[in-house]
């Protein structure tokens, strides 16, 4: 059953919310639109392309301790980080939603990452479907929509008036206000997408894993950060010690395959040398380890390194040449 | 779009290749949004079909010839970008027989994002004084008439009046939104170091912290890696995903080392940069 | 009490350190917690994750017997911070151990081969334990020959067992270096020359290598020039390890994770990975 909430409605719950929860919602900041723990309701941003980066470092932090060093005469303690509060993610786009379950499969996958696991079970997300697509969207290729319900407890889809709220989950339904009336009119249909040759992406990637096509688009590529820190669903990580006036501690950072060093062993030992090794790295573990192991391709169409990439490596174009490549090959 | 311009580059790189002058000629082609632009490397003269040149082939393409050393290649250069080649050929990273340097007068950059084009130019090429390569071999679509359009440092100035306290929460603030993506650094040509010191352990400068602590390091140490060495095309300024204004902490070094020691990257391969050299009638203050 | 997080070492303490070579320590680690410390199994190969709190964390293969549960061993060679900062531990100074991590040599599947195991450098490490089992065993191998490689003889590692290994019955020993000194009276010459030399015949044979990427090519050349099959020729890969749990994605070469499905695997598995290592 459909209910319906006034945009105030929305604004009083959230506020409500914020009484017991941290509330992580889409806020402006500067240019741009990005997810931040909010300190009150009316910086929420409703209105709002695909933010800055996604909402995963609620769950993967750019950088968190994850225990400290406690030195008591000469007994030592490790104390990990604690999960503080329960908290609520509002605004994320089902595409958003999506990278959040995906990242589940490693993280979740025993032995669970602890701090991943407990931010997970106490974080509700109320999802926000698009009611219009930008041209680098490309989500209903890659397993999700603009109207999906399935990886948020909440979805609200901004209406006449308003917001249609679907309860998803039972934790959604507790979550809702009480008192907001029936809705019984039509759901706004969401916006029609182009769609990207996912079909046989898996396979392709392994036919054409020694293919000089990698060389030849690792060209241009800069090998930055970019596209695997705007990534819902980029989580390689690193962890360093800090001593620091006599504190120490465990960090966990992000990182990404495509940095200098990244596969680099201490006995100066290096499987990937070359840019198309490296840039294939980030391709392949998308779109053919992570789906090997885990089922799903690990990218939601959410368009933000296409949007991002400073020399427009795209994802979607990537893709459409594994087909056109594989077709030749084959000759067909 | 100058066509005239597009074809003679294409002409030049399709011969160049054919001859064999060359093993590939790096320049720009349209980007998967049919309207901004790309770096393109082409190896044989079909892939020269594809180049382009318009206001939005922003792009320093001169870093790339760091990914190709020891091979011929011509590389399509702007004037900012030129300086580059410069700088480079005085640290001895590139050799100049080794490249072919096809250059192009020009008209200004726009500002631009994937799938977006503005009609506004970038700031750097609002207050650009240079409309013509420092080096090139070949010169496309001959020389530009511009006149520059803004005082070149009046921002600068206006950051320096600014009190230390002010001048400092503003940074912070900035260097909180770093994500340490590095794409600064990746995309200068005056990056290059084999292991940047954000990446050395031993002796350990910068820790692995995405943080306004670490960040703040990382981007002052990163700013005065390029003090006396930094060729103003703004590409890290351009890339950056947060939108960290690191031109004015470029372009207040560019303006100090011009001050204090008349010297301006990259405008002449023989002139090393003023912190690679040491005169003798250098003779600091407190030494007097 | 186990760790509640993955990433929270267990906490051990530094028992002893042994200078085995200029850069390599054996270090002599007791788990503090008695039931963990019992708790603790693996087999020969696999490896665990050592703290030097303040420093950091590194792989290491372990190299005592899985029956030594007093004592984990592990030698450590002196390349970078972490190890380092672990070669400056005292003994009674606290460490962090995490593991053990990946797979192990199947022993149990060479019962009745004849085993040939080459080591270079600080590749004897992983093997010491192979090396000790068999001789655990002995009756259950045929013929044991370890080549033992090394850049000088000062570097070449757990030279106090080599008596009893040199004694063991049905087994030799042969020691090279790259490079002699005046009391070496041993060989002077690398290891795949010496394997080529040896010419451990391939019949109902095993070999184990361990070593320097450079020495591990060349060497397992010469096996395959001896006649050895894919499938005889058994080696650890190495890569960039951090969580040991597959989780941080650094050490897959292709769709294999080092630090789960490896390190050890053998040639023809190797063969048929995506990513050549």
């Amino acid at each position: 059953m459909n209910l319906f909430a006034s945009k105030d409605d929305v604004i009083r719950w959230l506020g409500e919310l914020l009484k017991e929860h941290v509330v992580i919602a889409p806020v402006r900041v500067q240019e741009q639109t990005t997810f931040q723990p909010i300190s009150q309701v009316e910086d929420v941003v409703f209105d709002f392309n695909n933010t800055a980066l996604s909402p995963k470092g609620w769950f993967l932090p750019p950088t968190e301790t994850l225990f400290s060093v406690q030195r008591d005469d000469g007994k030592v303690e490790l104390v990990p980080t604690k999960v503080e509060r329960d908290a609520v993610i509002f605004g994320l786009h089902p595409c958003d939603a999506r990278g959040i379950a995906l990242m589940d499969s490693p993280f979740l996958q025993e032995p669970s990452d602890a701090l991943y696991r407990e931010r997970r079970s106490r974080t509700a997300l109320i999802g926000l479907a698009c009611r219009q697509a930008q041209p680098e969207c490309f989500c209903t290729s890659m397993g999700s929509a603009p109207d999906d319900p399935s990886n948020v407890d909440i979805l609200l889809t901004e209406g006449e008036d308003g917001y249609i709220v679907q309860a998803v989950t039972e934790k959604g339904k507790a979550l809702l206000p009480k008192g907001l009336a029936e809705y019984k009119g039509k759901v706004p249909a969401p916006p029609k997408l182009e769609a990207v040759p996912t079909k046989e992406v898996v396979s392709a990637m392994r036919e054409l894993f020694n293919d000089p096509y990698w060389e030849q688009v690792a060209d241009r590529c800069l090998h930055c950060n970019i596209c695997a820190y705007v990534c819902p669903t980029c989580y390689c990580f690193d962890m360093r010690d800090y001593a620091d006036k006599g504190k120490v501690e465990r960090v966990r950072s992000w990182e990404s395959c495509q940095s200098p060093g990244f596969s680099l062993t201490a006995g100066g030992y290096d499987p990937r040398t070359t840019k198309g090794e490296r840039l294939r790295q980030r391709f392949c573990h998308k779109l053919l380890y992570f789906p090997e192991q885990f089922q799903d391709v690990a990218c939601v169409g959410c368009g933000r390194c296409v949007r991002d990439c400073p020399v427009n490596i795209d994802i979607r174009e990537v893709i459409s040449n594994l087909k056109q490549v594989t077709e030749a090959k084959s000759g067909s | 779009m100058d066509k005239e311009l597009i074809q003679q580059i294409r002409d030049k790189a399709r011969n160049l290749l054919k001859e064999g002058t060359v093993e590939g000629v790096i320049g720009y082609e349209r980007a998967s949004d049919d309207l901004t632009s790309r770096p393109l490397f082409a190896y044989s003269p079909s892939d020269t079909e594809r180049l382009i040149f318009d206001e939005t082939c922003a792009h320093n393409l001169v870093k790339y010839l760091l990914d190709k050393k020891g091979k011929k290649i011509a590389v399509v250069v702007k004037p900012c970008d030129s300086r580059a080649i410069n700088l480079l050929l005085n640290e001895g990273q590139i050799e100049r027989d080794n490249v072919f340097i096809i250059g192009v007068g020009c008209p200004g950059m726009v500002e631009t994002n994937w799938n977006h084009k503005s009609e506004t130019l970038q700031a750097k090429c609002r207050t650009c004084q240079l409309f013509k390569p420092v080096v090139y071999d070949f010169l496309a679509g001959g020389e530009i008439e511009r006149q520059a359009e803004e005082e070149t440092y009046s921002d600068i100035t206006e950051e320096e009046a600014k009190s230390v306290a002010t001048r400092r929460e503003f940074w912070l603030e900035q260097f909180g939104r770093c994500i340490r993506c590095y794409a600064c650094r990746q995309v200068c040509p005056g990056c290059y170091c084999p292991v940047c010191f954000a990446e050395r352990l031993d002796p350990l400068w910068v820790g692995i912290r995405i943080a306004p602590e670490e960040n703040d390091m990382w981007q002052t140490i990163r700013s005065f890696h390029l003090a006396g060495r930094c060729i103003g095309c703004n590409e890290c300024e351009r890339v950056c995903p947060v939108d960290i204004p690191l031109s004015l902490l470029n372009r207040k070094l560019e303006k100090d080392v011009k001050e204090l020691f008349a010297f301006q990257a990259g405008l002449d391969p023989e002139e090393a940069p003023p912190f690679a050299t040491f005169k003798k009638e250098e003779v600091m203050e407190f030494e007097k | 009490m186990g760790p509640e997080s993955p990433f929270t070492p267990y906490l051990a303490t530094l028992k002893t350190a042994t200078q085995l070579t200029p850069d390599i320590k054996l270090l002599s680690v007791e788990l503090e917690d008695p039931d963990i410390k019992a708790g603790f199994d693996y087999k020969p190969g696999q490896f665990a994750l050592l703290s030097a709190f303040g420093e950091g964390e590194a792989p290491f293969g372990i190299v005592s017997l899985p029956l030594q549960k007093d004592g984990l061993e592990f030698a450590v060679r002196r390349i970078g911070t972490v190890t380092r900062a672990l070669q400056e531990l005292e003994p009674g100074d606290t460490l962090g151990v995490r593991g053990p991590f990946g797979n192990y040599f199947p022993l149990e599947d060479y019962v009745g081969k004849n085993m040939i195991v080459i080591g270079g450098g600080i590749g004897m490490a992983p093997l010491r334990p192979v090396i000790n089992s068999i001789l655990e065993q002995r009756d259950d191998y045929k013929e044991l020959l370890i080549i033992n490689g090394a850049r000088t003889p000062q570097d070449l590692v757990f030279q106090p067992e080599f008596p009893t290994w040199m004694e063991a019955p049905g087994t030799k020993l042969e020691l090279t270096v790259d490079r002699g000194d005046e009391e070496w009276k041993g060989r002077v010459a690398l290891v795949p020359d010496v394997v080529k030399e040896l010419a451990p015949s391939p019949g109902n044979a095993i070999a184990i290598v361990c070593g320097p990427p450079i020495m591990i090519r060349f060497t397992l050349a010469r096996l395959r020039d001896l006649g050895y099959k894919d499938n005889q020729i058994v080696t650890t890969l190495e890569a960039k390890m951090k969580c040991g749990l597959g989780k941080c994605a650094r050490c897959n070469i292709g769709e294999k994770y080092v630090c789960q499905d490896g390190p050890v695997f053998n040639l023809e598995q190797i063969s048929q990975f995506l990513e050549q290592p």
